[in-house]
């Protein structure tokens, strides 16, 4: 089963690890298992030098083998390894869990934002800075316990070393809180040497990433040489901050570790005077060098975990920004469901900034009767690309009202508006999944034949008959590149087989050849009956299929009609000429100031 | 907080502290500057040995020994401690003599401060030797890549030579920095430590490591494989999850549209959960392996103490060897686990190796000839000769002629794939031709030094690609040396002179930085202004309008005929307006020449052409139903 994610607390003024506990008591029972078992995998780690220095004792005062002690020391070695087992396995799968809630949590949120989040974000940059966010808590709870216990370890080790002999414990720890203190000292320096190197690596790699990239630029311009040595000066920078992060590792590491060695000399010489006086047993001595050697460890990680606990901490907020980022575009608590719709759309009024004080519409007004087909004529940025998002709800207008079948959108489930409204924008997004799934992306559920039906009617069926695996070409990012016309087609089958009662067409055949362009006209012009259709036309041919015209400026409709009737219109046919001259630039055919005057053209 | 690495120009370090970067700033103010390093390159033919780690090494090989010898005065040093502390115990506390204890104490105590001073000259050497040789790597493979052809610049193949330049070259480092000298450090580690246990009480060493070295053995062995398997369930399961995420993003609006967020919730789910398991299974990995090899320690222990004290029982053994040998054997696990973890560290260095030496034995198809001349500065005559090309074994051209004069305009027209662009580069030498040969003034293009023949050249590519650095950079990338003034002479002559008063920073700014939008007409011009700089004497432009809108191109089509003046040029052209400028217009169809001659003639000889230019005037009827002309606006609407 894939389980819905636990939540974080959702009360912003508690502290982070406070808003993790929700997610840590989801998992109450494998954390707790792991801890009980880390405490007693401590306890049994502190016991056997403990048993050890026993039977050296009975050794040196007896000259007796304690094969009892031996044999109980093999036990407690074996049960070490049973707990040890489950407090790891069990510790790391909680902050794996945790790291899956976070995750999904994460998706699920994002996927319920209105777009004018993403309108504001950058989603690579999003989704690189989650992944290392959700890594950096994953990794604090992975470790951070475990150092919690290691250290657990440390007071029991010292507990048994007070009862053996104080002085000699002080002497064995003297060097502890210097350990800890040059491991501070070293990441500190270290710190800031390791995000040099990381961005000098960074800078090669862009050096390398452009080179390849403008491959052609730099062999027509004979740089190659040039180039080459950019990169050695890159190289070099690299070489410089690794020697001088190496530097202070070198100057403070030896000092870390060979401190605790002086230690053992200095319990050596100590211990051996109070053994000769009396006060320890040879045994002691053996099981003192045994733990100055286990509570290493637990020092020298102190530090670490600290710094995870930072780092983790400002990642764990960084995630809850993601989290506590409300959607603006929601469900009204009585939203209808609207059946199969008629089709009656309006816009009433309509205003709509994507940024305060810059108003796209403004008091945009129209009604497209069921069934009809109208086209929204007008400049770029007048505003047509903008009302169609708004009949979709991808935002919320600011004033007036959008309509269906007579509903304010606001007032409809969101999917139930979405499966009545249909959207083919210009440059559609398509998945890295065969074109068979694209297709079908609203109706998943829909045959082979629906879908090579869909396609027919988009004129795609042929050119994707012709890819490596036909329908089942893996197309997208990490699949078949096509071309910009060929997308569209695919995005126009991909809504022609959700078979919605309004469509919005956008802009939507604009990088198809003309020849596939009058064909799926020809199709459109039967598929469109019964359907209320929004035409945006950047392209003259589109205005064909209209039955009425809407001209946009500014943010308002200014004129409506037929096409005949607005050619009497100079506004419209001032925005035509415009949008015919657009017309030419994006298909590249002749200019019309250099044609010969009086050329008389033909009737297709 | 951005703050900028020096120069470099990485805006990373988001995030970061701010005293953190600070003091990485302040550091890096100690950086000498490096200028620009002196690299040999040489675009000529050679044979190199196939490349392998030595071929590396070698050169620095006095340097490697040095460190061998460092890694081997501090192993001994710092295994001299369990062996002082046995003296300590015999003859010192149980032989009751309180100065050998003193001794061996002040021993020890010495050992680990020369050991410590050991360590810390090995790994500043050792530093310095990786980080020598990273650039050394760096610089090899790099220069390779510069003298590959373009065939070898495929999409998938560019993908590729990014690998290799960072994750391979990073894994070699590792190997180099960590890898080779710590398993020079473990290995003489466990070597000596087994000796000293052999020397202490050969049977009870003998004993130990029949018992304990191959469960050892066998359990890190299982350990690497089982690791292995699962990192790379793990790294698999991480990118799908990314993928899946980064689609749902970059998707949003039509997963809204076709309202599937509900079924791709449960979609990414399922993946993460994947992902989980994954994570999980090494978690287990790990959860059997670490306990595991300290309850092995600890039996080891044991077993010593138990057999040892039988040894000790009938005077075969001291109590001092006895407890060197508990020491001993926790030295003697370490390097053993290190080891086995070490030896994946050297398999992907063995495994970047190869794939680099792969890498650096490809051939590149187009270099300078052995007895390849400079190329004299030309008039600019271009002649293609019975040119034939097959970037595979289908002809892209078949038998193209053509002279182009001295200062002429040449125009190439055609469908998309007829085979125009590999004539422009064909001209500029960035594949030879199959058959035929093309000449510049008479200079066959393979008899003369690539860079020679491209100094000459001004190309301006479909997409005007601009480089990471500044406007200047930009501009002077075929003439670093060029002024301030003849880069500012260059933008003016393409009519760029109003773009930098937009800038915050004139010249030197970056053109990638943000707020500094470039639009794409600006790109192309800053391109053209680059192809202008370098003076060539013959312009080659593909396509170079395409991609721009109407007032866009109307700039650079002025600012083209600036550039263009007195030069030769050859036009891949999109548009027929560019084209009917030319001197000349050659028509391309399925790799030949089918027509060749001026606007006017052409349209009169009513060829290919003639049908070209009416087809697409007569595209403008577009979808009309009705034919309209609509007069007061001097457009022709149809």
């Amino acid at each position: 089963m894939t389980r819905a994610p636990a939540r974080v607390d959702p009360d912003p003024e508690k502290g982070w690890v406070r808003r993790l506990v929700p997610l840590l008591r989801a998992h109450a029972p494998i954390l707790a298992l792991a801890l009980a078992a880390s405490v007693l995998a401590s306890a049994l780690q502190v016991a056997i030098p403990d048993l050890i220095s026993r039977i050296v004792d009975l050794l040196v005062a007896e000259r007796r083998v304690a094969v009892g002690l031996c044999l109980l020391g093999l036990v407690l070695a074996g049960a070490r390894f049973g707990v040890g087992y489950l407090y790891r396995r069990f510790l790391l799968q909680t902050a794996y869990e945790v790291e899956y809630d976070l995750r999904t949590a994460i998706h699920e949120h994002l996927s319920g934002l209105s777009f004018s989040f993403f309108d504001r974000v950058q989603s690579g940059q999003l989704i690189s800075r989650a992944n290392s966010d959700v890594r950096a808590v994953q990794m604090f709870l992975s470790f951070g316990p475990a150092i919690v216990v290691q250290v657990l370890m440390l007071c029991f080790a010292l507990g048994v070393m007070v009862t053996m002999s104080v002085p000699l414990t002080v002497v064995a720890v003297a060097a502890m809180p210097v350990v800890v203190l040059l491991g501070t000292r070293m990441r500190a320096q270290t710190f800031p040497l390791s995000w040099v190197v990381q961005a000098r690596i960074a800078d090669a790699a862009v050096i390398v990433n452009e080179n390849v990239e403008g491959v052609r630029v730099v062999k027509s311009f004979a740089a190659e040489h040039l180039q080459l040595r950019l990169l050695a000066r890159a190289a070099r920078r690299i070489q410089w901050a690794t020697v001088r992060q190496n530097d202070v590792v070198a100057r403070w590491s030896p000092p870390m570790q060979n401190l605790p060695g002086l230690s053992m000399a200095a319990v050596l010489v100590l211990g051996g005077w109070l053994i000769l006086h009396h006060q320890l047993t040879v045994g002691d001595l053996v099981a003192f060098t045994a733990y100055i050697a286990m509570i290493q460890a637990p020092m020298r990680q102190l530090g670490l975990l600290l710094m995870q606990y930072q780092r983790a901490a400002a990642s764990a907020q960084r995630i809850y920004q993601i989290l506590d980022e409300r959607p603006q575009i929601t469900d009204p608590p009585d939203a209808v469901d609207l059946g199969r719709a008629a089709g009656d759309v309006r816009f009433e009024d309509v205003v709509f900034a994507y940024r305060q004080g810059f108003p796209v519409l403004d008091g945009f007004s129209l009604h497209l009767r069921p069934g009809e087909t109208v086209a929204l004529v007008g400049r770029t940025g007048s505003g047509k690309s903008t009302a169609a998002r708004l009949l979709m709800r991808f935002y919320d207008v600011q004033a007036g009202a959008v309509r269906l079948d007579g509903h304010d959108v606001r007032g409809l489930r969101l999917a139930s508006l979405r499966a009545q409204v249909g959207l083919v924008v210009d440059e559609p997004f398509l998945f890295s999944i065969s074109v068979r799934d694209n297709i079908a992306y609203g109706r998943p559920d829909a045959s082979l034949e629906e879908v090579v039906e869909a396609a027919r009617a988009a004129a795609a069926d042929e050119f994707i008959r012709r890819l490596p695996r036909g329908y089942d070409t893996v197309v997208g990012e990490r699949g078949y590149t096509l071309s910009g016309g060929q997308r569209q087609r695919l995005a126009l089958a991909r809504t022609l087989l959700v078979d919605p009662p309004v469509l919005v067409l956008d802009d939507a055949t604009s990088a198809v050849d003309v020849e596939v362009e009058e064909r799926i006209h020809a199709n459109l012009r039967r598929l469109l009956r019964g359907r209320t259709t929004l035409v945006v036309a950047h392209r003259l041919s589109t205005i064909g299929l209209a039955d009425r015209v809407a001209l946009v400026e500014a943010g308002r409709v200014v004129a409506e009609g037929t096409h005949a009737e607005l050619l009497r219109e100079p506004r419209y046919v001032e925005v035509l000429a415009q949008v015919e001259a657009e017309q030419r630039r994006q298909t590249g055919r002749a200019r019309a100031g250099a044609w010969e005057p009086g050329v008389e053209m033909e009737e297709r | 907080m951005i703050w900028q690495g020096g120069g470099g120009g990485s805006p990373l370090f988001a995030g970061i502290p701010r005293e953190v970067a600070h003091r990485a700033a302040r550091l890096m103010e100690r950086e000498p500057d490096w200028g620009l390093p002196e690299v040999p390159f040489s675009l000529r033919a050679s044979d190199q040995p196939r490349f392998t780690l030595w071929v590396l090494l070698a050169p620095r090989r006095w340097a490697l020994l040095g460190a061998l010898l460092l890694v081997a005065v501090e192993t001994v040093l710092l295994q001299a401690g369990p062996l002082l502390t046995k003296v300590g115990i015999d003859a010192g506390i149980l032989g009751h003599d309180f100065g050998v204890v003193v001794a061996a104490g002040a021993g020890y105590a010495l050992t680990m401060v020369l050991g410590g001073l050991a360590t810390g000259a090995r790994v500043a050497w050792t530093a310095r030797l990786a980080a020598a040789l990273a650039y050394d790597l760096r610089v090899r493979v790099f220069a390779h890549v510069q003298r590959l052809s373009l065939d070898f610049f495929s999409e998938q193949r560019s993908g590729r030579v990014m690998t290799r330049m960072t994750n391979d070259i990073e894994a070699m480092n590792q190997m180099l920095q960590n890898g080779l000298v710590q398993i020079a450090v473990q290995g003489l580690t466990a070597v000596v430590v087994a000796a000293l246990l052999f020397a202490l009480n050969w049977e009870l060493a003998a004993f130990t490591m029949a018992v304990v070295v191959p469960a050892m053995l066998a359990l890190s062995i299982w350990f690497r494989s089982a690791s292995e398997r699962g990192y790379r369930r793990v790294r698999d399961g991480i990118a799908d999850v990314l993928a899946d995420l980064a689609e749902s993003l970059a998707g949003i609006r039509v997963v809204a549209a076709f309202n599937r967020a509900a079924r791709n919730v449960l979609q990414h789910r399922r993946i993460n959960r994947t992902y989980r398991d994954a994570e999980v299974y090494t978690a287990h990995v790990t959860a059997v392996y670490g306990p595991a090899t300290t309850a092995l320690g600890l039996v080891a222990q044991v077993l010593i103490v138990l057999t040892g004290s039988f040894l000790v029982v009938h005077r075969q053994l001291s109590v001092g060897s006895l407890t060197a040998f508990v020491l001993y054997m926790t030295s003697f696990f370490a390097p053993l686990q290190q080891l086995v973890q070490l030896y994946s560290t050297y398999q992907a260095g063995q495994a970047a190796v190869a794939k680099l030496a792969g890498l650096l034995a490809v051939r590149p198809s187009v270099v300078d000839g052995p007895d390849a001349r400079e190329l004299p500065l030309v008039r600019g005559e271009v002649v293609f000769d019975r040119v034939w090309f097959a970037y595979g074994v289908e002809p892209v051209l078949e038998d193209v002629s053509f002279r182009v004069q001295p200062g002429h305009r040449l125009a190439l027209v055609g469908a998309t794939g007829a085979g125009k662009s590999t004539i422009a580069k064909l001209l500029v030498r960035l594949y030879d031709p199959t058959r035929g040969r093309i000449t510049i003034d008479g200079h066959d293009l393979r008899s003369v030094t690539l860079s020679s023949l491209r100094r000459q050249l001004g190309v301006v590519p479909q997409e005007a690609f601009l480089f990471a650095g500044s406007v200047r950079d930009n501009v002077a990338f075929g003439r670093p040396e060029a002024t301030d003034g003849e880069v500012l002479d260059a933008l003016r002559v393409v009519g760029l002179e109003g773009l930098l008063e937009r800038l915050p920073r004139g010249l030197d700014t970056p053109v990638r930085e943000r707020g500094v939008a470039l639009s794409s007409g600006e790109r192309q011009l800053l391109a053209l202004a680059r192809a202008f700089l370098v003076r060539p004497r013959i312009l080659v432009l593909d396509e170079a309008t395409s991609n721009l809108d109407l007032a866009s191109e109307a700039r650079v089509e002025a600012a083209l005929d600036a550039v263009l003046e007195g030069r030769t040029a050859i036009l891949v052209a999109h548009r027929l307006s560019t084209a009917m400028r030319a001197d000349a217009i050659a028509v391309v169809e399925g790799g030949r020449i089918v027509e060749m001659g001026s606007h006017a003639d052409l349209v009169a000889a009513g060829g290919p052409y003639a049908r070209l230019y009416r087809t697409w005037m007569s595209h403008l009827e577009g979808g009309w139903r009705s034919r309209r002309v609509i007069r007061g606006t001097g457009q022709v609407l149809c």
